[in-house]
């Protein structure tokens, strides 16, 4: 029985790496509290976080920095658990947040919002604020959800139809999301010039939109989500073993996959709906998380929501050090971050721990 | 009677043909029964069937009496265990994957009382060397053991085995089949399964079903087994010889 005590090594190792992630994340979210462009010293930041200092600054930290930061953590988590809930469900290492197409039914939305109906949304960092100030600020993302729920509705209902299997899913969201990405361009294709960059700009994903109402959805939506994933750890370690393994141990399979790939996608929708599209946090934090700790679902979802707030908050950082007054476009970003950590990850880690 | 087919048909749509044709038979507990018959014949259909994986077209599939398309998935998967042909894992530790065959009791987290149950199925297995090993790291015959310790820890009355040795070699082909009689015997767990050697199967079946086109030609113990048998089923030649009062099948 001496393989006990290395099983249980095991699991410690894995822990105390979710421990580590955690910590990280923590430490960081204060650091992000105090990068900013507005040239306030450390002190001035930590005075203004417990509102001491001029109300100038106490409003940049409590109503700019404080909700930034919260959603590159909401965001960055949620995002990474949904691509490796679809990457488990779809059997795909491939498999991305929005591999349904509800990134694209989100950006429909919005652009309709905006080109057709000048829709506002908010925004940092651009010269379009005639445009993006004078009407309804969650316009745009109201339509954004609207329509990412619809395409969701829509794909998942025509898989419940005919069958949940990998194959049929991931083609039919390559269907449904090339058409709303068609839509897209014939409704750019008559946009007015501004139209057409506040559309553009909107795609771009951008923190600075975050509020603390935007804040609380996602959490919501992010945190039920997080826990239904943790709560079927086990059937999705069965679902590892193939479908037919999966069933014989006693799962719902199709069930399984339906709720989780609605939640999966309800995250990438809110998420892309309040700050615009956030590439790659959901298939680089994942893949990073298995190659390091395996691929048993107990370590790897918290573990992965870790690493996506972690890999948000540095790129969100790092995008408004660079911008000179004006944040780089954040999802630009985390795959000039994370590309190249995954290159080195896949290339350098190989005949490890898958 | 433990597993009792009746009259079972299945057809994959409704205008394709019937690729199981009435087949009627039943399994007792701790014998070990094995499926043969040519490639197509409706050997892995008949398996998925058993196993709930597709409905039936017609006839029933009971166990101990009890219509298994009447109880949930999740109690079917306590009477009957599945080891895949093409054995696939994730990267789990041994212990973690054999630990989960006790989903079906415990749903939702593992207790203290499955992990127990795991040590002693590995114990059993010979694997508890491996236990912390990724699964994906071991051997073909390492692997494949570990699917049936995942079987055995789910303490099911029937083990369907769908050509458990596709993928192993000679040695590790008849040490794993005798481990699976063996364990199957001591806990009278029946055993359901497919084999394209027929002298493996001589060696370790109790009953034998003979599948052609779908329909059940010959079913019965080791004397029902001929060479004429054998030409009708496989449209083969051979010859079934003695050796040290063992049928050994040869071809011609």
């Amino acid at each position: 029985m001496g393989d006990r005590s290395a099983l249980l090594k095991d699991k410690h190792k894995k822990t105390a790496a979710i421990v580590i992630l955690i910590v990280i994340t923590v430490v960081l979210g204060f650091v992000c509290l105090f990068v900013g462009s507005s040239n306030m010293s450390l002190s001035e930041c930590i005075y203004a976080l417990f509102g001491n200092g001029s109300s100038a600054q106490i409003r940049i930290i409590r109503n700019i920095r404080i909700p930034r930061v919260l959603a590159a953590i909401i965001a960055g988590a949620g995002l990474s658990a949904a691509g490796l809930i679809m990457q488990t469900n779809l059997n795909n290492p491939m498999a991305s947040p929005s591999t349904l197409g509800v990134s694209n039914a989100a950006v429909f939305g919005a652009n309709l919002s905006i080109i057709a109906f000048a829709g506002g949304f908010l925004s940092t960092g651009n010269n379009l604020k005639n445009y993006t100030t004078g009407f309804n600020p969650y316009a745009a993302s109201l339509m954004a959800f609207i329509f990412s729920t619809l395409s969701i509705i829509l794909i998942l209902g025509l898989c419940r139809l005919k069958s949940f299997r990998p194959g049929v899913v991931v083609l039919a969201g390559i269907a449904v999301g090339s058409l709303w990405t068609a839509a897209t361009t014939i409704l750019q294709f008559y946009a007015t010039d501004v139209g057409l960059s506040a559309a553009v700009i909107w795609t771009f994903g951008d923190l600075g939109r975050a509020t603390y109402k935007t804040d609380i959805i996602m959490a919501l939506v992010i945190v039920a989500g997080i826990i239904f994933f943790m709560v079927m750890s086990w059937r999705f370690n069965a679902l590892l073993s193939g479908e037919p393994a999966a069933k014989s141990l006693g799962v719902n399979v199709n069930r399984l996959r339906f709720v989780s790939m609605l939640l999966a996608s309800l995250i990438t929708a809110v998420c892309v709906s309040y700050l615009g599209m956030i590439g790659f946090v959901g298939i680089i934090c994942p893949h990073v998380v298995k190659k390091l700790l395996g691929q048993d679902h107990r370590f790897t979802i918290p573990a992965s929501v870790f690493a996506g707030s972690i890999l948000l908050l540095l790129a969100d950082t790092v995008s408004r050090s660079i911008g000179n007054g004006s944040a780089l476009p954040v999802g630009a970003i985390t795959s000039l971050l994370g590309a190249p950590f995954f290159l080195i990850i896949i290339l350098f880690r190989k005949g490890d721990k898958a | 009677m433990s597993l009792d087919i009746k009259d079972l048909s299945f057809r994959y749509s409704k205008r394709a043909p019937l690729v199981l044709d009435n087949v009627s038979f039943s399994l007792n507990k701790g014998e070990i029964g094995v499926v043969l018959g040519k490639n197509g014949s409706g050997k892995t259909t008949l398996f998925k069937n058993v196993l709930g994986l597709v409905k039936p077209t017609g006839g029933s599939i009971s166990f101990d009496g009890k219509d298994l398309s009447k109880v949930s998935r999740r109690e079917r998967a306590g009477y009957i265990a599945y080891v895949p042909q093409n054995v696939e894992f994730g990267a789990l530790s041994v212990f973690d994957t054999v630990l989960m065959g006790r989903m079906p009791y415990f749903g939702l987290r593992s207790g203290k009382e499955d992990e127990e149950k795991t040590y002693s199925v590995l114990n059993e297995m010979g694997l508890t060397d491996l236990a912390s090993r990724n699964v994906e790291e071991l051997s073909g015959g390492e692997r494949q053991k570990a699917a049936i310790a995942r079987a055995f820890a789910q303490e099911p009355e029937l083990m369907v085995f769908d050509e458990p040795t596709g993928n192993l070699d000679i040695a590790n082909e008849q040490l794993i089949l005798n481990e699976a009689k063996r364990i199957a015997g001591e806990k009278g767990i029946g055993i359901l399964t497919s084999l394209h050697d027929l002298n493996q199967a001589l060696a370790i079946g109790d009953r034998f079903f003979f599948l052609k086109n779908g329909k059940l030609l010959h079913s019965g113990g080791k004397d029902i087994i001929s060479k004429e048998l054998i030409k009708e089923v496989f449209d083969a030649d051979v010859s079934i010889i003695d050796h040290e009062g063992k049928m050994i099948v040869v071809n011609c």
